[in-house]
């Protein structure tokens, strides 16, 4: 899977959680520019874009995303590992 | 009350009880709700529509999954954060009903237990089946 076609993907899973089809990510996107994006709203997205995605991540690893791009490069990481 | 935290669930344990709906119930559930739908409150209408007795109000069967989570999976350490439902067949008030819940995913990294719930009656009829979505208190 590309970086692209990660991306491309989390943009639909948070299309799906936020029930909000106008979202388009960039690298940059964080919670200050999705306003529902709150502490209940972060689980929601972190479960599903591990059941999406097929991979588990540990509490530090989600813990310390800034921005989109960082989740992006995580499920990259990962994946590569795999 | 049990009292289980994140790390002592694994996938596939499961809890269940048993309970009877009653008329207090339903009695109950109106005052909470304010739903004086016909189709809970009158017997006769119920009939017409081709149900056996008034139905049972399908969010009082679910809110039995609130005793499912808050009292025995997990049970103390719960944080209720979704529900979905769906119903299979109608539920009348005498029905005896058996509610499972069963670890279905766990989530380390956001501390999230993904339950999965079935309701059966006393026929072993499947009336319920629904997730709940469980975070942990400290």
């Amino acid at each position: 899977m590309t970086r692209e076609e990660v991306m491309k993907t989390l943009n639909e899973i948070f299309c799906n959680v936020f029930d909000d089809d106008s979202i388009v990510l960039t690298d940059e996107t964080n919670a200050n520019d999705i306003e529902d994006w709150d502490s209940l709203e972060q689980i929601n997205l972190i479960v599903a874009i591990e059941n999406e995605f097929g991979m588990m991540f540990d509490m530090a690893e989600v813990s310390d995303l800034a921005n989109v791009g960082e989740m992006a490069d995580l499920i990259m990481s990962k994946s590569e590992n795999e | 009350m049990n009292n289980y935290s994140f790390e002592q669930l694994s996938v596939g344990q499961s809890e269940s009880f048993e309970v009877t709906v009653t008329s207090e119930m339903m009695d109950c559930f109106l005052k909470i709700s304010g739903d004086t739908n016909p189709l809970h409150n009158d017997e006769e209408f119920a009939i017409e529509q081709g149900y056996e007795h008034k139905v049972v109000y399908g969010l009082l069967t679910t809110s039995f999954i609130s005793k499912l989570v808050g009292v025995l999976l997990p049970g103390e350490k719960c944080l209720l954060q979704g529900v979905e439902a769906k119903y299979l067949k109608p539920v009348y008030v005498g029905d005896t009903l058996t509610v499972t819940g069963t670890i279905d995913e766990l989530h380390e990294s956001v501390k999230r237990a993904s339950i999965k719930v079935i309701i059966s009656n006393q026929n072993d009829k499947k009336v319920l089946k629904g997730k709940a979505e469980v975070g942990f208190l400290k």
